[in-house]
């Protein structure tokens, strides 16, 4: 008899757990509260679609209006900022409609797929406000060199560039590592798992 | 309705608990992971059963959501998570004249099962359940072929820990 059909006889013998819950208990641990991952995901994104786009209301918008007006710049910001809400709507609704397609009766290789795919759509919604962010930064850098062209001398433009580009990336890489860490952290098994079964299927 | 589906719920998911506890066992190793684990099974399996058509048999259809939970959902977090009362539970201990060297021998395949990881956990464990190719291919989403040529893997992986 090979070893695991022994191990398979005493497993076919496996005694009822000494912890079994009656109904009552069964009742009470269904309407807890979950801490699946999905539920974490859920929240989180959440969260950074609140927080990104409330920005504005720790911004003194009139000031930061005043200055692009003086720079010209209004329109530019009034058409980009309409843009930008039409595809934060996209963002919440896709990872609305992927967070209702997690089910945990699929396959786990399906389920898996699917909750990957819900964070990847938070991951491009940081993704797209970061850019918008540096392209901001790039227009409003461009527009105040023009309006001040002229009490500039060439090595003060130099330096504007400069300290601008280094704050853009310092903010980003920031931004980058916290998200990174943030999921990282979250989905570290859930990722190695997908791995093996992707290799899995993978292999001829 | 509702009070229909929970009755239903309750009355299937305590006769089949055995099912959530023997994965419990597998991915967990200490008390508190295995009673956090349960409980999100038990969330998980409430939550879907709406879902759960009579046509299959509901500890089939329980594999799936459990194996689901523990491979996808849970995440071992080092903060324990307050659960109902659950340390409140009286244990019942089961008076049982199960041979002590089979005892024995079961704990042994507990700790080798451990040293697998997360997918072949879940292959030797439909294995030992005695399930077909075709239900485990489904359940992890993979090609019969593919579950069959990873199952001897697993299986040959297994025996070199139970047999150093």
């Amino acid at each position: 008899m090979d070893l695991l059909d022994k191990y398979k006889k005493i497993w076919n013998n496996h005694p009822k757990d000494t912890r079994e819950f009656s109904s009552e208990e069964i009742y009470k641990l269904a309407h807890s509260k979950s801490s699946s991952i999905v539920k974490w995901i859920f929240i989180i994104g959440l969260i950074e679609f609140v927080v990104l786009n409330s920005s504005c209301f720790f911004i003194d918008m009139s000031e930061a209006l005043s200055m692009y007006k003086k720079m010209g710049l209004i329109k530019f910001i009034y058409y980009s900022q309409i843009i930008f809400y039409i595809i934060v709507f996209y963002f919440l609704m896709t990872f609305y409609k992927n967070y209702k397609k997690i089910s945990t009766t699929d396959s786990i290789q399906t389920l898996m797929t699917k909750i990957i795919k819900t964070r990847k759509t938070v991951r491009n919604y940081v993704l797209f406000n970061l850019s918008y962010f540096v392209l901001i930064m790039i227009v409003v850098t461009i527009a105040s060199i023009n309006t001040n062209f002229d009490n500039l001398s060439h090595k003060e433009i130099l330096i504007i560039t400069i300290i601008t580009i280094v704050i853009t990336v310092l903010i980003l890489a920031v931004l980058w590592l916290f998200y990174q860490l943030l999921y990282g952290i979250l989905l570290k098994k859930l990722n190695t798992n997908y791995k093996k079964l992707a290799d899995l299927n993978s292999e001829k | 309705m509702e009070k229909k589906l929970e009755r239903e719920f309750l009355s299937d998911f305590e006769k089949n608990q055995n099912i959530a506890h023997k994965i419990c066992r597998i991915y967990t190793t200490n008390q508190d992971d295995h009673n956090d684990l349960f409980q999100e099974i038990t969330i998980q399996v409430w939550k879907s059963y709406s879902k759960f058509r009579r046509d299959a048999k509901f500890s089939t259809w329980m594999y799936r959501v459990a194996l689901n939970t523990a491979i996808s959902l849970y995440r071992k977090s080092t903060k324990r998570i307050k659960y109902q009362n659950i340390d409140d539970f009286a244990y019942k201990i089961k008076a049982t004249d199960y041979d002590q060297t089979e005892e024995f021998q079961l704990e042994a395949l507990y700790k080798a099962m451990h040293q697998l990881n997360d997918i072949d956990k879940a292959l030797i464990y439909l294995y030992l359940e005695n399930k077909p190719y075709e239900e485990i291919s489904e359940t992890l989403g993979i090609s019969s072929i593919n579950a069959r040529v990873r199952m001897n893997r697993a299986k040959e992986k297994l025996k070199k820990i139970l047999s150093p």
